[in-house]
């Protein structure tokens, strides 16, 4: 009986909460069908009336918004794969191998955690002038092609697999390479599921270094055009929501996708243990 | 340890040396005609401006095939932080608008080229003086050289519901006594909880509004030299009382808040406002469905009429690498045709006179009730002031701001807040 | 296993040369990009410099100016670490008890997870713009409190309620990532404690604090560091939502350093960044010594 009442207010708090997770999202929803006026009509419309999907159109048409949907996408999709691979090889060899100055140069990568990216502004600012990339795709995709953030986590990660297993390898006479792309790389993937999805996720929603850096048209990102909608003095909240809503639905479908085996990914390799 | 300092020390060295490039102008080159330039232009107009803006950039293209025109197109905040950012590089765009009161302290850095040599002093074979009105030119214009060409201004008169005005056999108020009067006749309270809520006078607490009120009861920010802030005179507490009161004592205006501007004009909660002719554009856009209802007059006073002057204007940075192509395209926005045509797709007023007295602007605009209201703004340009032009003044603004909201907030007196941002303010121009 | 001593050498080289190489990407990439441009910012920082003219070396001025006679910039500070005490306090409870939760067996259990990751999928400006629209004076928030009878405020334009207001948004949005950490962790103890604590007779809240709470303490700990060294860095949410007002109540110390931008203040704005690094290095080194090596 205990037992029932307990189930049922486990499932009541796990109800509500959720639903105040969603409402958010339910109201950027609809605000994106509303008619401007109603924006903040009182009491507050639950249901668009009338609703309307001219935001959208306006939204698609005065903005190149599928050129901004495939930047941010190829910027992430570049931004992802380079960090996964340059993160799992240095995770691993900061956690697995043995070589002089390894404590303490990891040490020096973590302290550049501790400063704000703001202030990296003007001088990165100005090394992309100096190598000619403003308003290209390398300005957006090679300053984070690494990630101090990532590393951690895979060194993290790798640190859990058992040395005995690439000693083993490492006798049998494979290379140290070999030991990396057969035995840990294999290993890794829930954390390399992980890593990807974060660094996806912060590439997709950037805003202030692809505000700086880009500036045509063409080479905008989705949030950077998004931006684009406001005007002076008046936010067209509508649009901003269409377009909001148009820019996290990639990442919701990512997730949905990708959510079991990242979900697996975090918790397979506890299991295995 | 002794690497990192090594390290340390070169990296010290490069970062120094590399940032103490001089700001040496480029000095003009004489291209050959089949060479092509390519001058960058960054507008914060935004999506207002198309698709006028890149027909004109063809047409400029099509007259100068030696000159391409790379266009970016910003809204105004990323246009702010873009050029914060660009001014202090090697390669910021070649022409660029800004918001006049981002003039003083980018001017006063060097950051602008001086358009004189350049142009000759003339713009399309008129002298400045004779282009613009004699207040346009004061403004262009920072310790003797001319920095930028205006290519709109900014000035504010009142916005009224003149439907309401009709129905309530309303006068439009010329003094803030009349104001007052009219404020409380027009107020509403339709939640019940004894508070006007609706057709009320919107504003913002900030210095564009704030100012508009210290200059109209014969206050002023700084004193002629530019060197000791003085809007903490009795003039100035009396007119910043006048400002929080209109809130707090006489409920007849209140803070709209960021973004409301719109929404709150649509659902009446804002039936006076004041504001610049680039208002006119955006209500339009924003509110079609009150086309008719809305009329423009000169602000009430107390003393003296009285506004900010801004605007838009041109300028051709200092580092920028092709000032001679940046000059044409400047000359060429500056032609009449495409000085009205900021009119026609913004409702900002052209900063050319040429264009200003050109019956084309003004005309009968039936959103307005068909009144003619370019003419109104222009009156107020007359004894309008721009902000001061110093250095400091994007940080006094922000302190200004600061104290206008303390004081409606109630947080500190009137005369608190302002002494308080005097001092600031003081201790800021003393360094 | 015997093996040749110049193979164990050979071995040894190959080993370290190898390891170099595993590392030559990810530490010249920082180098060029976040190594330089911090050296040029920290030597920045010595001069006033307003990014046009040439910048003029003044030595320790800017962080005399800061830390003693700077008022905002202290302002921004108390508010920041308050963020960080309320922020902190609250997101990781929320995860842990979601986590939990979710951690009996439900039905539905990825659905809610779901929910919870949601808002930490999403952009931060996209969230915070969302929220401003929701704390507007005829927005949901009041219209929710007006049914329950409680207060009502323009609380994002309220200085005594902007702060707040930007804390509960970003817990909102935050402890999703917790929870997902928490639950997979939770996963990962072994049963067996849990069944040896029931068999000793220990009840729910002991086998809490007994066996769940200890067992989680790396993931706390790594939990807490990383989100206090983050939440201090907080910028992007309090710019879209207040740009920092009113009266500068809501401010960051990030989002003072970006004030001086505006300013063109860029020797003073680097300052404030060198300063908040020294507290959170500082933050790390007591950390480490109290807490065992930094794992």
């Amino acid at each position: 009986m205990m037992k029932l009442v307990g189930r049922t207010g486990l499932y009541l708090a796990l109800i509500a909460s959720s639903i105040a997770m969603l409402v958010p999202f339910y109201w950027m929803l609809t605000t994106s069908f509303k008619l401007e006026g109603d924006v903040f009509a009182y009491p507050p419309e639950w249901i668009p009336q009338p609703a309307t999907i001219l935001h959208y159109v306006e939204v698609w048409t005065s903005l190149p918004f599928a050129r901004f949907l495939f930047n941010s996408l190829f910027v992430a999709a570049m931004v992802t794969l380079s960090n996964v691979f340059f993160c799992t090889l240095a995770g691993y060899a900061f956690g697995k191998l043995k070589f002089p100055g390894r404590d303490k140069i990891f040490f020096l990568l973590l302290l550049t955690l501790m400063v704000p990216f703001q202030v990296n502004l003007i001088p990165l600012y100005k090394l992309m002038d100096l190598f000619k990339w403003l308003d290209t795709y390398w300005a957006l995709i090679v300053p984070s092609a690494t990630s101090v953030f990532g590393i951690y986590l895979m060194r993290q990660y790798i640190l859990s697999i058992p040395d005995e297993i690439l000693d083993s390898a490492r006798v049998d006479g494979c290379s140290e390479f070999g030991i990396f792309w057969r035995v840990v790389a294999p290993l890794s993937l829930p954390g390399v599921a992980t890593l990807a999805i974060f660094t996806f996720m912060g590439s997709w929603t950037a805003f202030l270094w692809p505000m700086i850096v880009t500036g045509s048209m063409n080479m905008r990102t989705l949030p950077v055009g998004i931006a684009l909608l406001q005007e002076y003095h008046t936010t067209n909240w509508t649009q901003i929501m269409a377009g909001s809503t148009i820019a996290a639905l990639p990442m919701i479908i990512v997730f949905l996708f990708m959510q079991r085996q990242f979900i697996e990914g975090l918790t397979a390799g506890a299991v295995k243990r | 340890m002794k690497k990192l300092l090594v390290l340390l020390g070169v990296g010290l060295v490069v970062a120094l040396v590399a940032c103490a490039a001089p700001a040496t102008p480029v000095p003009p080159t004489a291209t050959p005609p089949t060479e092509v330039t390519t001058i960058t232009f960054w507008d914060y107009y935004g999506l207002a401006a198309t698709p006028f803006t890149p027909e004109m950039i063809a047409a400029f293209e099509k007259e100068n095939p030696s000159i391409k025109v790379k266009y970016e197109s910003l809204d105004w905040d990323a246009m702010f932080e873009k050029l914060s950012v660009a001014l202090t590089t090697g390669t910021p765009p070649d022409v660029a608008t800004v918001d006049m009161t981002w003039v003083p302290t980018w001017a006063s850095l060097g950051g602008f080229t001086d358009l004189g040599p350049l142009s000759g002093g003339k713009v399309n074979g008129a002298p400045f003086n004779e282009a613009f009105t004699a207040g346009a030119l004061e403004a262009m214009t920072y310790e003797g050289k001319v920095v930028t060409l205006i290519e709109d201004f900014d000035v504010y008169c009142l916005y009224y519901r003149s439907d309401l005005f009709e129905e309530k056999g309303l006068e439009v108020p010329t003094t803030w006594d009349e104001l007052v009067e009219v404020g409380q006749e027009l107020a509403e309270d339709t939640d019940g909880d004894g508070a006007p809520d609706k057709y009320l006078y919107g504003y913002w607490p900030d210095a564009f509004r704030w100012s508009q009120f210290l200059y109209e009861n014969g206050g002023s920010i700084l004193n002629p030299e530019n060197t000791e802030a003085i809007f903490n005179s009795p003039e100035g507490v009396e007119a910043t009382q006048f400002f929080v009161d209109m809130v707090n004592e006489y409920h007849i205006a209140f803070d709209i808040g960021e973004e409301e501007a719109i929404p709150g004009i649509k659902d009446g909660r804002i039936a006076m406002f004041s504001d610049g002719p680039y208002m006119m554009g955006v209500i339009k856009d924003g509110a079609p469905e009150l086309e008719g209802k809305w009329k423009v007059a000169p602000h009430p006073y107390s003393k003296q009429p009285g506004s900010y002057l801004g605007g838009t204007g041109l300028v051709i940075p200092v580092r920028a690498a092709n000032k001679e192509a940046a000059w044409k395209f400047i000359e060429f926005a500056m032609r009449l045709e495409n000085a009205i045509g900021v009119y026609k797709y913004s409702g900002a007023a052209p900063g050319l006179k040429a264009a200003l007295e050109s019956p084309e602007v003004s005309v009968r605009d039936p959103y307005f009730g068909d009144q003619v209201t370019l003419p109104v703004f222009l009156e107020a340009t007359e004894t309008a002031r721009h902000f001061p032009y110093v250095r400091q003044w994007n940080e006094m603004y922000d302190i200004i701001g600061e104290g206008v909201t303390a004081a409606l907030l109630e947080e500190k007196t009137v005369q608190q807040a302002l002494d308080d941002a005097v001092a600031e303010i003081n201790a800021l121009l003393a360094e | 296993m015997e093996i040749s001593t110049g193979r164990r050498i050979g071995l040894a080289i190959r080993k370290y040369y190898m390891a170099y190489l595993f590392i030559l990407g990810p530490v010249v990439l920082t180098m060029v990009f976040l190594f330089i441009p911090m050296i040029s910012s920290f030597a920045f920082s010595l001069t006033e410099w307003s990014g046009i003219q040439p910048p003029k070396f003044i030595g320790l001025a800017n962080y005399q100016r800061l830390i003693f006679h700077d008022r905002k910039f202290i302002k921004s500070f108390i508010n920041t670490t308050i963020f960080v005490i309320l922020g902190q306090g609250s997101g990781p409870v929320f995860g842990l008890l979601s986590a939990l939760a979710l951690n009996q067996r439900v039905r539905f259990r990825a659905a809610f997870r779901t929910a919870y990751f949601l808002p930490v999928m999403t952009s931060l400006v996209v969230v915070a713009t969302i929220w401003k629209m929701l704390y507007n004076e005829n927005g949901l928030v009041n219209f929710l409190l007006k049914m329950v009878g409680l207060p009502t405020t323009r609380w994002l334009m309220n200085p005594s309620t902007a702060l707040l207001s930007i804390i509960v948004t970003s817990v909102w949005q935050g402890f999703g990532f917790e929870t997902v950490i928490f639950l997979a962790a939770l996963q990962a103890i072994p049963k067996e404690l849990y069944e040896a604590a029931m068999i000793d007779g220990a009840n729910a809240w002991n086998r809490f604090r007994h066996v769940t709470l200890p067992s989680l303490r790396p993931v706390i700990v790594m939990i807490y560091i990383i989100g206090i060294i983050g939440t201090y860095q907080v910028f992007d949410q309090i710019y879209v939502m207040t740009g920092g007002g009113p009266l500068n109540n809501s401010q960051s110390i990030v989002g003072y350093l970006y004030d001086n931008f505006h300013y063109m203040k860029f020797g003073y704005a680097s300052a404030v960044a060198y300063i908040l690094f020294a507290i959170l290095a500082l933050f790390s080194y007591l950390q480490m010594r109290f807490l065992g090596r930094e794992e």
